[in-house]
């Protein structure tokens, strides 16, 4: 037994140590309390970030149809070869991922044919840059190598197809200008809450630029955890990418076909309207360009071609194309004279082939006289005498304030790419401009559409839609509705831009003027004739360049039928060596045949 | 003989004993979590953890029924037997040196045991035969030096391992048996002075030199031939100065942290524990060492609550035994017992959550081992021998 006295102390100090180590558990339980549930999210937010990679994966772009339905711009499945690499680190432990890897890439080329795209450097950025995605080996592959990749793949563990959008057009390069083409969006990833960014396709140009925002899916995103290596371990949580909205035009792919073959072999454009609501059935630019040529990725090659062409095949010329108009202008002059009341329908003024204004001498084209002739005839012959006379008579400021109001001179409002305003002169501008008075040889010019003036297709047909319906400027439609998936369909209605108030006669002489150049012998724009169809137009020859060495431009603008308006038409061709009507006419008039549903004469 | 180990055995520790045994249990299935996600040695840790568990309540059983005086008589040899495994650890070919210490002996090469953990037993075993012979005079000076010599044969071998930590264990335990032997509180707060002299020059060395503008190679030198080694200096450093290279040394640490912190109050779930899974908390180290990190992210604070609560049970029990221990040499063997194991659990979990320096001290019960195993388990086996033989009031 222990004797009394030390048993005492020795109960005492063994009190004293439990209760000393009773504190010290106590203290750990403190300390644990304050990590873990005071500094709790503290702690968790370090383990995110060290272990938690957010990844961005881009939506599907929209599709784009014509007003038939027809698909114009599409995705179609590519597919890809993609190695896992986290699985492929698993069964290799003695080797290195790299070597996994290509002898992986090595394997996969044995049993499919297929070329490495891929080598020692692409794996080793990969595995640096961006581990935790799978390493895609190979991209665009076809099916036949896909098909021999599945007969073997149940021994490929590590390995997938993989599959991408890829943006087509099926219609190769019908409007290739006006839906424009896409391109991968680089980004500066620093810039984005995402740790790893796969590419969307941006719209570069046209339509596809124009209304990217729609089109665009919105991209999802995927929370991907990773190890202590760095590879993926498991999907956290993802959200579904969304499919962009469709685009539905008012072009009609028919029309549209018919115009681009219209413009073959030469370079210029063409412009179809719906006179009734300002409906774009056509939008032809030649030289054409392929929109698939940009898909997936656009090679150095054709786009050097692209750039060095003397024809600059990239520019829509039917809306961003500028020139001066010539003889088509003739139509808003005479509208401005009648209007203004210096002449009358059958004001007759005679013509001398020339005429002298000053020391300046003007003349008619190859200066034949035309005598005493009227508006309809003037029209139908494009005297340009007549129009100089006219033009003198009621002033620049009417001729000015005329095409204002059908719309020249700034932009039609045309929900497309790039659209360029033309140019309408007056005195104010040539003030401005130049810091000059404005001469009557000046209003001169102005009447027969040449001079400063400039004028784009597009602005050509609405000028031609609203002398066939009696006034009405409408906002050129493009875009007809906005589908989306979750909302529906959101339709775009008609917009009248302005109703222009002539007096009916006046109008009517103007048609009918245009209507005999096409339907009388010895009009100008015979060569645009249809059977069974009377077609209203108006040719034009405008000139260019230094006087040395004057270039023309062929025009013509159309409506028809003539009796009840439904289809305006502008077309233009670059460089021609005859007149307006002799180029321009024939395609004119294989345009019009193949919009009334006639077989397109041989030229 | 039938009859008398049952009556034995109804008079153990019942409260003791079911702690002990939840621990070892809650070990074996968090060593399966930690090692679940491993490769397949990872995988069968637990399995071998339960062969450890197993072989660890045999010996319990065994310590538990045979008299504890019988280790009286035995007490020098033992004691002679621990310092000669630890001087093997230096034999080569017996010893083993992993991660830059000799820690292990093998034969074969088979890694057979930690002698640092057999000789902590035996100085308990020793220092309470010196201290509770009957008639001896707990006041003597002599036997202050006797006690005080025995503890440092033994530390200076581990420290020499170099083990750091385990040889920082035996201090402990030595002023645990000290104060409750009765030695004088004037001696007892003596050696502590010197205790915190000796710490104080530590540091000292540690840190003015690369204040006062030292080359490295000039302090390394001054280190070493003061008995310090720059692994040591590595892992003091660490705790001294917590940014210090967070991808070398003090990685353990911080991911460790962030295993503990981010369980919350109720933890992620069993098997849940990502910092372990996905392999921030080291693999190697997530079964032994950082047991507790792999609990407490797992289960939580409440977890972590549990754990400390069954260990506040056994030390209570060590403790109860102590109290009513029938002689001197029982009641220090409680002692001692208690002191190694509240060191152990002490000095672990605070490594976990970044309050002291990474040691390498085990989680009794919990950690992945044998030979800590089956040590802490005879030591158990011992406190509930006395406790057996104690008197009720």
């Amino acid at each position: 037994m222990i004797s009394d006295y030390h048993d005492k102390i020795q109960k005492r100090r063994l009190w004293l140590l439990w209760l000393l180590m009773l504190a010290g558990l106590s203290f750990l339980l403190a300390a644990l309390w304050r990590i873990q549930v005071g500094m709790g999210a503290h702690y968790e937010g370090s383990l995110e970030r060290q272990s938690v990679r957010r990844v961005r994966i881009p939506g599907m772009r929209g599709r784009i149809f014509d007003r038939n339905g027809e698909c114009l711009a599409d995705n179609s499945p590519s597919y890809g070869i993609a190695i896992y690499l986290e699985e492929l680190r698993q069964g290799a432990a003695h080797r290195s991922t790299v070597e996994s890897a290509l002898a992986m890439v090595q394997r996969i080329a044995d049993l499919t044919g297929l070329v490495p795209q891929v080598g020692r450097g692409e794996i080793e950025r990969h595995l640096q840059q961006r581990r935790a995605l799978p390493l895609l080996a190979w991209d665009n592959i076809r099916q036949r190598e896909m098909a021999r990749l599945a007969e073997s793949a149940g021994d490929l563990h590590a390995v997938g197809i993989v599959v991408d959008a890829l943006r087509v057009y099926p219609q190769g390069r019908t409007a290739g200008h006006l839906l424009g083409y896409v391109g991968k969006l680089e980004v500066v990833e620093e810039d984005q809450p995402y740790h790893y960014y796969l590419p969307d396709m941006v719209g570069r140009a046209g339509l596809e630029r124009r209304f990217d925002d729609f089109l665009a899916g919105r991209p999802g995103g995927k929370l991907v955890r990773v190890d202590v290596a760095g590879f993926k371990y498991e999907e956290i949580s993802s959200r579904p990418a969304a499919v962009g909205g469709d685009l539905l035009l008012t072009l009609d792919l028919h029309i549209q076909q018919a115009a681009e073959r219209a413009l073959a072999g030469v370079v210029g454009a063409a412009v179809v309207l719906d006179v009734t609501n300002g409906d774009v059935l056509a939008v032809a630019s030649a030289p054409e360009i392929d929109p698939n040529w940009f898909s997936p990725i656009l090679r150095q090659a054709v786009w050097n071609r692209l750039i060095q062409d003397p024809d600059k095949p990239l520019i829509n010329r039917a809306l961003s194309g500028v020139y001066p108009p010539g003889s088509i202008f003739k139509p808003v002059v005479s509208l401005a004279a009648l209007e203004k009341g210096v002449i009358t329908p059958a004001t007759r003024i005679n013509c001398q082939g020339v005429f002298t204004l000053g020391r300046q001498t003007f003349s008619c084209y190859r200066s034949v006289a035309h005598g005493d002739i009227a508006l309809r005839l003037a029209l139908e012959k494009s005297c340009n005498v007549f129009f100089y006379k006219a033009g003198l008579a009621c002033g620049v400021d009417a001729i000015h304030d005329m095409a204002w109001s059908l719309g020249l001179g700034r932009r039609t409002g045309l929900a497309a790419d790039s659209e360029a305003a033309g140019l309408l002169p007056g005195p104010e501008w040539k003030r401005r401009v130049m810091n000059e008075g404005w001469w009557d040889g000046d209003t001169c010019n102005l009447s027969i559409g040449q001079g400063a003036l400039l004028v784009t297709p597009m602005q050509m047909a609405v000028v031609a839609s609203a002398l066939a319906n009696g006034g009405f400027v409408y906002r050129p439609r493009l875009v007809s509705g906005f589908r989306r998936r979750a909302e529906g369909l959101r339709e775009e209605p008609a917009v009248l831009v302005h109703k222009v108030t002539w007096a009916p006669e006046n109008i009517a002489a103007v048609q009918a003027g245009m209507r005999d150049a096409v339907q009388s012998p010895t009009g100008t724009g015979r060569h645009a004739r249809v059977p069974g169809v009377s077609v209203a137009a108006k040719t034009g020859t405008s000139e260019f360049g230094p006087k040395a060495a004057r270039r023309k431009h062929g025009w013509m603008i159309a409506f028809a039928p003539a009796e009840r308006p439904r289809y305006a038409l502008a077309m233009v061709v670059e460089e021609i060596d005859t007149a307006g009507g002799q180029e321009v006419g024939p395609r004119m008039g294989r345009l019009l045949h193949a919009i009334f549903g006639l077989p397109e004469e041989a030229s | 003989m039938i009859a008398r180990m049952r009556l034995l055995l109804s008079r153990m520790d019942w409260a003791g004993l079911l702690a002990t045994v939840a621990l070892l249990v809650t070990g074996v299935f968090f060593i399966f979590s930690a090692g679940h996600a491993q490769g397949p040695t990872g995988q069968t840790l637990y399995l071998r953890q339960l062969v450890w568990a197993g072989l660890g309540m045999f010996c319990f059983l065994a310590f538990a029924l045979t008299d504890y005086h019988h280790w009286y008589r035995w007490a020098w040899w033992l004691y002679l037997a621990a310092l000669l495994l630890l001087l093997l650890v230096f034999v080569p070919g017996i010893g083993v040196r992993m991660y830059g210490a000799r820690r292990w002996i093998q034969l074969a090469g088979i890694r057979l045991l930690q002698p640092a953990e057999m000789a902590k037993l035996a100085l308990i075993i020793i220092l309470a035969r010196v201290y509770g012979a009957p008639g001896v005079w707990p006041r003597s000076r002599w036997l202050l030096v006797l006690a005080l010599m025995l503890t440092a044969l033994p530390v200076m071998m581990v420290a020499a391992q170099p083990d750091l930590g385990t040889a920082s264990v035996f201090v402990p335990v030595l002023a645990s048996i000290l104060l409750t032997a009765g030695v004088p509180v004037r001696s007892l707060s003596g050696l502590a002075a010197l205790a915190g002299l000796l710490l104080a020059l530590l540091l000292i060395l540690l840190l003015a030199p690369p204040a006062l503008g030292w080359s490295e190679e000039r302090h390394d030198g001054l280190l070493r031939s003061c008995g310090i080694s720059s692994y040591q200096q590595d892992r003091i450093m660490v705790f001294l100065r917590r940014d210090a290279d967070p991808l070398g040394a003090g990685w353990n640490k911080a991911q460790s942290q962030i295993a503990v912190g981010s369980g919350r109050l109720w933890g992620k779930g069993f098997r849940r524990g990502t910092q372990n899974i996905l392999g921030f908390l080291p693999r190697t180290v997530a079964p032994n060492d950082f047991i507790f990190s792999v609990i407490a992210e797992e289960k939580g604070f409440m977890g972590a609550l549990g754990i400390i609560i069954l260990f506040a049970v056994v030390l209570h029990g060590a403790f109860r035994a102590a109290l009513q221990a029938p002689d001197r040499i029982g009641r220090l063997l409680c002692v001692g017992v208690a002191a190694l194991i509240f060191c152990h659990v002490f000095v672990n979990i605070a490594m976990t959550i970044g309050l002291l320096p990474i040691t390498g001290l085990p989680l009794p019960l919990l950690s992945y081992g044998g030979t800590f195993m089956i040590s802490v388990m005879i030591a158990l086996g011992l406190v509930q021998s006395v406790y057996i033989r104690g008197e009720r009031n």
